[in-house]
């Protein structure tokens, strides 16, 4: 059966910023080709466009008037961060930056 | 001349002039308490929907006008793709395929030669949040998520930083005078990145970019350094890498931040939650309407009222003044002397006091009244200095002020004649200067009269007289 190379599986696992085992690596190698073969599939039908795929209305989007709406306190605001630190939330260090 | 011919490009993020934010009614605002301008939509909650503000479109349709560009009628937006904790719905809402404009132009003069720089596309999307970072941990604040930002990219026609910071320092005149930004680069709201190769040939060579750059002098410090660079590791046998890398000022140099991702790592698509844009041409006629004039405009505006080419670039270069000038031209008035005034006496008033002109009491009528004054030489320009805080800070009208100051300009001709003649007695070498043609020497007789009467008499009557009395 076809399977992704190790190396594109790795690719897309460092673009969703996770870590694989072996094992993993193993199966998307499988999961993932089937996807895509899947996605070729949707690509042979004639006449693809995306404005086929985006959206079944036919209406323009409405636009919002320049208003100020309500906003949430600090404290609402973080409360499901798993971590804060004072008014922030707090997270690994991001690299390169 | 070195062997190299440079390619710059640039791309300018400016964060957008609005109430609220893009897809969301939050405050768009500087310098709230952290992480109190959002709500779930800027957050990223789940079942959350974006919509698109009327404003910001309206302003994008301004932007792509002012700068020549096509205007887009029919839009969509794009989810570009990432995983980074600035933004936790793990994508940017932007418009990839279908910029608001393409193909415009602005137009430079660097060293006497007109240049048109073109812009490739400009395009709508939203901010990321700010983020500090501390030893191992980074800290979020989200009130910067989902502010508009505006992205405008040049094509790569761009031969130094000269051309560069011609092209920033116009950009930015555009669109603080447009209302479209405050353009201000040490809080944020305008942002940089250069992208820089050297060739030896036609084809492009391999292309670094620039972040963080704090202001457009650096901008222009920033490619210099960057073009000797790629030069001499290309002489040295040397290949570069498409990179991303930082200037540090302090250092004057550029430093390495990261190797780049590519473009198809962003896996862009279209945004599904936001339906079309069509843009009527009612639409964008109405959103031009509030269009001020731009800075070429002034230029000819101010031009053709006797104003001198320094002049215009003092008065475009403060805002506040020009607004106020331009109001002064719907009144009859020598314009030269307004803008004189505006410039050296009012001036000095505003910075000494750190105020702008309409926090003041200098209404149209009491300046024209004080140019009239000092055209007729009932004030001096001592008089005017003697006044100015309070024309700037009472409601008095100039002849209320004069009374309580005691300014009676002395209009005595015999005690006028008598100083006259003590001061073409005292200073004989003056006298023969200007018989012999030196205009300055006028200049210095008629500061004697005036230190002799310690600036008392009037200065028309007193300066006719003193040349009636040399040409004798």
């Amino acid at each position: 059966m076809d399977k992704l190379s190790r190396e594109e599986v790795l690719h897309v696992a460092h673009l969703a910023r996770i870590s694989l085992t072996e094992e993993e690596i193993e199966k998307f190698r499988v999961q993932l080709k089937v996807l895509m073969d899947d996605i070729d599939k949707i690509k042979e039908v004639k006449d693809f466009d995306d404005e086929m795929m985006y959206t079944p209305i036919n209406e323009n989007t409405r636009l919002r008037d320049d208003v100020v709406g309500e906003m949430l306190s600090a404290k609402v605001a973080t409360i499901n961060a798993p971590k804060k630190n004072g008014s922030f939330i707090e997270v690994p260090v991001m690299i390169n930056e | 001349m070195s062997e190299f011919t440079p390619t710059i490009g640039i791309e300018v993020h400016v964060e957008i002039k609005s109430k609220s934010k893009l897809f969301s009614s939050s405050a768009n605002t500087y310098g709230m308490a952290t992480n109190t301008a959002v709500n779930v939509i800027d957050l990223g909650y789940p079942g959350t929907l974006p919509t698109v503000n009327k404003e910001i479109v309206r302003q994008g349709v301004r932007t792509a006008h002012i700068l020549n560009c096509d205007i887009t009628r029919r839009m969509h937006f794009d989810r570009k793709n990432y995983f980074y904790p600035d933004n936790p719905k793990n994508y940017q809402i932007t418009q990839n395929r279908t910029p608001i404009g393409r193909n415009g132009y602005v137009e430079i003069e660097v060293d006497g030669v007109k240049k048109k720089i073109e812009i490739e596309e400009l395009h709508i999307e939203e901010d990321t949040c700010k983020s500090a970072h501390r030893g191992n941990v980074s800290l979020l604040d989200f009130n910067r998520a989902g502010i508009p930002l505006i992205e405008i990219v040049t094509k790569p026609c761009i031969k130094n930083g000269k051309e560069a910071m011609a092209y920033l320092t116009k950009l930015k005149e555009l669109l603080f005078y447009a209302n479209i930004s405050d353009c201000k680069m040490e809080e944020g709201s305008m942002r940089c990145e250069p992208n820089i190769s050297i060739s030896k040939d036609n084809n492009f060579g391999t292309k670094v970019e620039v972040k963080n750059v704090s202001s457009i002098h650096n901008v222009g410090l920033a490619i210099d350094y960057e073009i000797k660079r790629q030069e001499e590791m290309l002489n040295n046998g040397e290949i570069i890498k498409e990179e991303t890398r930082r200037f540090d000022d302090k250092q004057g140099k550029t430093i390495l931040m990261r190797v780049k991702e590519t473009g198809n790592d962003y896996r862009y698509f279209i945004e599904p939650d936001i339906p079309y844009l069509d843009l009527s041409d009612e639409f964008i006629n109405d959103s031009l309407k509030s269009l001020p004039l731009l800075p070429d405009e002034l230029r000819e505006k101010y031009s053709k009222v006797g104003l001198n080419s320094l002049q215009i670039e003092k008065l475009i270069n403060n805002r506040s003044l020009n607004d106020y000038f331009l109001g002064l031209l719907k009144y009859k008035t020598n314009y030269v002397t307004a803008v004189n005034l505006l410039l050296s006496d009012v001036s000095s008033y505003l910075n000494k006091h750190n105020k702008v002109i309409t926090d003041t009491n200098l209404s149209y009528e009491k300046l024209v009244n004080v140019i009239e004054a000092l055209e007729s030489g009932d004030l001096s320009n001592k008089n005017v200095k003697d006044l100015i805080d309070s024309l700037m800070e009472t409601n008095k009208t100039l002849e209320e002020l004069k009374k309580e100051f005691n300014i009676e300009n002395i209009t005595d001709d015999s005690f006028i004649k008598e100083i006259i003649s003590k001061v073409i007695e005292n200073n004989t070498d003056s006298v023969n200067d200007y018989k012999n043609g030196h205009d300055r020497a006028l200049k210095y007789l008629m500061g004697q009269v005036m230190k002799e009467t310690k600036g008392a008499v009037n200065p028309k009557m007193a300066s006719d007289m003193l040349c009636e009395a040399l040409n004798k």
